[in-house]
């Protein structure tokens, strides 16, 4: 095997400096191809699209291992427009093992959803416009991470908002779609406007846009104007990451974008985001070891973490919810990134990839349900854990994942995050640590319980006889692969964090603090040197390292199967078992009509003592309507099996609902009703509202970044 | 080797593993029932009652409901059962833990969580509309103690690392090293508004009487376990016995470790006797006197009053008291 991977390289030789350029001009040919081709045929156009977006995924894999594994860096000078003297004066990539780290996100998410979307989007009509926008959305997204150039940031940055508002509208019937897309580009552009003024002002000052060019002047050239610079740069990517303030408008987009789409948004768009957040914080300006620096990203992640869930718990559609949660991970990300210690980078981009995987499986499900259903409303679904049980198996495994179950990757990146920033908290004696630490924990949480209300109100609890239908039901395979691939990935980081840490974590993390070899490949040996940049201590990973589950993981499934063994002999033979259900079916068919009769007196009375009981507050009014409309469902249900006694209580019909939805944290939304209405006021859904305070973002950072830089 | 791997059988099967796990929740609960009893002047059920309720569970017939998740219904109350068995070997009881890593506080946490998931899960499962809202207050319930819990571990945590390089610790080993070391961490006045604060966790995260919202019998027909009948119905009351002693050995890890005498048999008999006491005062004391406590007033109590507590302390110690 090392053989055939040694040939390979030796063939390849030094032509796998263009691999960077062959993967997103790929992705960008195979956009316009589909565009001229996409009409004729439709398996022609999957097929284009299978292989367009596997290409890049198989050149990002066999980047691994010089970039990785032998520490290189690539560095590609488009057109051979090499620098001249010491100036950068042409476009180049710069593939170091961060960029390498998302592009490998970003390709595996991009051939993911392209399998995904062969089946799910195959209601829809001009699908070609749909994989041309989606490749180059792909392109840009690539291009982005890989990169040497900041103005080239820009224009990916343009591209990626642009396709992202016609993907975002593509379903243009859907309610709220067209809405969704139009603040997106009103948002999208303020943010890209605000990265276009940071690069402007860097170069009026620098006269370069070549990243390790600006790396390597920078530290001599700090004024007024290099920090506002910063201050520009790190809120425009902010509102690419949409961290807090500019959370709301993903929730918008991705409750009304096609479900692939959504995946795209929430697990590589804001990748992206935090990817630049990092580039700019440790090799550009370098300041990320600065307090004030250091502090406040932290604290943005932080804040964003805990509104964003708490946000969650008001959600009735299921994508919604997912959009909050998807930035309530991302303020994890942030919050690890900006400790500026080596450990907590590494769990910052650990729980970043994690996030792809969970997220983007937590948001194909919700397509499929969707798909399947044609709902996304949590209020009305219910009980589907019969019609589609494959489906509720991955949305577990990946809400196991999200909140930070063990043995689920989400905890063992979580675990990481706790451990980097209690041990930063204890290097700084900084009492904001402490208090991040507790938000972190509370916030895994409620992640948990918000999971548990989608699990209780979609998957289990009672089908919702509208969906009771032999139409409604699994989805394809097809559909089911790409979970299936997420949810196993979601598995193997989960038990094998020691393995991704040595092989992916370690050396992008390493290459994150390397600037002088940044630097060095780009402009030639020593310049890093003569621009007076030193080479920074690379810290060690503390003592404690990662999380090493196997061991017990395997006495875990030992005892789980002693007690399955003791339980199965231990109750009664099956046989008997299913005779017994059996004659209980018999008596209760036989006595079916009695029972619908005699239960309904029951249950007014029933219905009656449940009231006194709730008087003496016992009982909620809420958990009261709970209960006694499940109980008008199972009249239904059992009315439904009896036509006869469907005329009389066709008024409650339409009147349904369930255990689940938004009744489900009555108890923990009344305690803290003025936070949920104050929350619930300024989420105002206005894009203007967004507009401003995306401006005060900038008007606080701008002020903060002059102060304190 | 092969006497090794005997050895470590006999740690995970009979000591401080399954068995003993089992036998002292069984007999934690047996003696709690005994004295809320007594304590209200009732004769109360005989100390192996939970016991006899588990075999007589196990020998009935399991009834699944026909609109339950069979799979998921069964497996369960199983699987958390296996998670907190799990959990109760990281905690060291007179001696060493059986499994112990660099973070076990942390695993034993999501570990814990995990198995009050489970049983959530499982009324969910069930589809029954009383397990519905049981499983929703069982959620309110852990958001409510969980933020207590971390700033209880993380006050102890600061306190027993302060030794070491990284200033903190989430290792029960040097919690207990450390106390060996020093004294008791109850013993330093700056903790024990966490020890009153983890007191008052402890019947929570079991959901014993006054703060059994989950359960309520005369509200929701025992909640979450509504449609749970036979040997499933027993798996899920020993894993609340077995909650008992894993919460109380946990306390006793945490505020009391490091008492060592030398001999394996006295430390492990102090160590059930501060178990027996931190049972009677945080469940049989409030079970005996208070009466059901309401939602929002169990949601109330513990983000106010008992995270004050634990908070407290948190910043008594951070600021080196």
């Amino acid at each position: 095997m090392t053989q055939l991977f040694d040939q390979f390289y030796n063939f390849v030789g030094t032509d796998i400096n263009h691999f960077p350029i062959f993967a997103i001009v790929t992705l960008f040919l195979g956009a316009f191809i589909i565009a001229i081709v996409g009409k004729l045929n439709k398996t022609l156009r999957n097929v284009i699209v299978f292989i367009v977006t596997i290409i890049p995924f198989l050149l990002m894999l066999s980047l691994i291992k010089p970039i990785m594994i032998d520490g290189g860096v690539i560095n590609y000078w488009m057109g051979n427009w090499a620098p001249v003297g010491e100036w950068a004066i042409g476009i180049g990539l710069e593939v170091d093992a961060l960029s390498l780290f998302f592009g490998l996100i970003v390709t595996l998410a991009v051939f993911i959803v392209a399998i995904y979307s062969f089946t799910y989007m195959n209601r829809d009509s001009s699908l070609e416009n749909y994989y041309t926008l989606f490749l180059m959305l792909s392109g840009a997204l690539l291009g982005l991470v890989l990169t040497g150039d900041l103005f080239n940031i820009f224009v990916m940055i343009e591209i990626m908002t642009m396709t992202e508002v016609a993907l975002t509208a593509f379903r243009v019937d859907y309610d709220g779609a067209l809405e969704g897309a139009m603040k997106y580009m009103v948002v999208g552009s303020l943010g890209s406007s605000t990265v276009l003024v940071g690069i402007a002002m860097l170069y009026s000052q620098l006269h370069t846009l070549n990243l390790a060019q600006i790396a390597a002047s920078l530290p001599s050239h700090q004024n007024a104007v290099t920090a506002a610079a910063f201050a520009f740069l790190f809120i425009g990517f902010a509102s690419k990451a949409f961290l807090f303030p500019f959370h709301p408008l993903e929730a918008d987009v991705n409750a009304v974008a096609p479900a692939s789409i959504s995946m795209i948004i929430s697990g590589v768009i804001t990748k992206c985001g935090v990817y630049a957040i990092i580039r700019i914080c440790y090799i550009l300006f370098q300041n990320i070891e600065l307090p004030a620096v250091s502090i406040s990203v932290t604290l943005l992640g932080a804040v964003s973490c805990f509104i964003c869930v708490t946000m969650a718990f008001n959600q009735h559609n299921f994508r919604r919810l997912l959009a909050y949660h998807s930035i309530s991970q991302i303020g994890y990300v942030i919050m690890a990134v900006g400790l500026g210690s080596m450990f907590g980078l590494e769990a910052g981009l650990f729980h970043a990839v994690n996030h792809t995987l969970f997220k983007g499986l937590l948001f194909l499900t919700a397509g499929a349900v969707q798909y399947a259903t044609g709902s996304a409303d949590l209020d009305k679904l219910g009980g589907l854990v019969k019609k589609m049980p494959q489906t509720c198996a991955l949305f577990l495994i990946g809400a196991a994942s999200i909140s930070g179950l063990p043995p689920f990757n989400g905890f063992a990146s979580k675990w990481m995050i706790y451990q980097s920033v209690f041990e930063k908290a204890s290097e700084t004696g900084n009492f904001v640590y402490v208090i991040v630490v507790v938000v972190c924990l509370l916030c895994s949480v409620l992640t948990l319980a918000s999971f548990i209300k989608v699990a209780q109100s979609v998957f289990f609890g009672q089908l919702n006889p509208e969906f009771n239908k032999p139409e409604v039901h699994e989805v394809p395979v097809v559909m089911q692969i790409p979970m299936w691939i997420l949810a196993g990935l979601c598995v193997l980081f989960g038990v094998f964090p020691n393995f991704i840490q040595k092989y992916f974590l370690t050396p992008a993390a390493t290459a994150a603090f390397n600037v002088t070899n940044y630097i060095d490949t780009m402009l030639g040996q020593g310049t890093a040197a003569k621009a007076g940049i030193q080479q920074t201590e690379i810290g060690t990973v503390s003592s404690i390292g990662c999380w090493q589950p196997v061991s017990w993981l395997w006495l875990l499934l030992i005892i789980t199967c002693a007690v399955c063994l003791i339980a199965v002999l231990g109750s009664n033979d099956n046989k008997k078992h299913a005779t017994a259900l059996n004659a209980e079916e018999k008596v209760s068919d036989l006595v079916g009509v009695k029972q619908s009769g005699a239960g309904r007196l029951n249950n007014v009375a029933a219905d009656a003592s449940l009231k006194g009981v709730a008087s003496d507050h016992l009982l909620s009014d809420q958990e009261l309507i709970i209960i006694s409309r499940d109980r008008t469902i199972e009249d239904e249900v059992l009315a439904g099996e009896d036509p006869k006694y469907e005329n009389f209580f066709s008024g409650e019909k339409s009147e349904f609902s369930q255990v689940g939805g938004s009744d489900l944290f009555w108890g923990f939304k009344h305690d803290m009703r003025h936070y949920f209405n104050f929350q619930k006021d300024w989420h105002s859904g206005n894009v203007n509202d967004y507009t401003t305070y995306g401006v005060a973002a900038i008007a606080v950072t701008l002020v903060l970044a002059i102060l304190f830089l | 080797m092969s006497f090794d791997i005997l050895w470590f059988a006999f740690h995970i099967l009979i000591f401080p593993g399954l068995l003993f796990i089992v036998v002292m929740g069984v007999l934690l609960m047996g003696i709690n029932n005994k004295m809320v009893a007594r304590m209200q002047n009732r004769v109360g059920p005989p100390i192996l009652q939970p016991w006899y309720d588990f075999l007589k569970c196990c020998g009935k017939e399991t009834i699944i409901p026909r609109r339950a998740q069979k799979f998921v219904f069964i497996g369960a109350p199983i699987l958390g059962f296996a998670v907190l068995i799990t959990a109760a070997l990281f905690i060291p009881f007179g001696g060493s833990s059986v499994l112990s890593s660099t973070g076990d506080i942390v695993v034993i946490l999501y570990l814990l969580t995990f198995c009050s998931v489970m049983s959530i899960v499982g009324a969910a499962a069930s589809g029954s509309p009383y397990a519905g809202v049981g499983l929703s207050r069982e959620m309110v319930a852990m958001i409510a103690y969980e933020l207590p819990f971390v700033l209880v571990l993380l006050a102890v945590g600061k306190l027993a690392g302060s030794d070491s390089a990284q200033g903190v610790t989430f290792s029960l080993a040097t919690i207990t090293e450390w106390q060996t070391a020093h004294l008791p961490v109850i013993c330093h006045i700056s903790m024990i508004p966490a020890a009153i604060a983890m007191l008052f966790v402890i019947p929570c995260e079991i959901g014993m009487h006054p703060f059994d919202i989950a359960e309520a019998e005369t509200e929701l027909c025992e909640g979450t376990l509504t449609e749970y009948s036979g040997a499933p119905l027993g798996v899920y009351k020993l894993t609340h016995c077995v909650k008992v002693y894993v919460m109380t050995a946990l306390f006793t890890a945490l505020f009391m470790g490091g008492i060592t005498t030398g001999m394996v048999v006295v430390d492990v008999l102090i160590k059930i006797l501060v178990c027996l006491v931190v049972t009677f005062l945080s469940m049989t004391l409030p079970h005996a006197v208070c009466a059901r406590f309401k939602v929002e007033q169990v949601f109330k109590f513990y983000w106010t009053f008992v995270s004050a507590l634990a908070l407290i302390s948190l910043v008594l110690v951070w600021i080196g008291l």
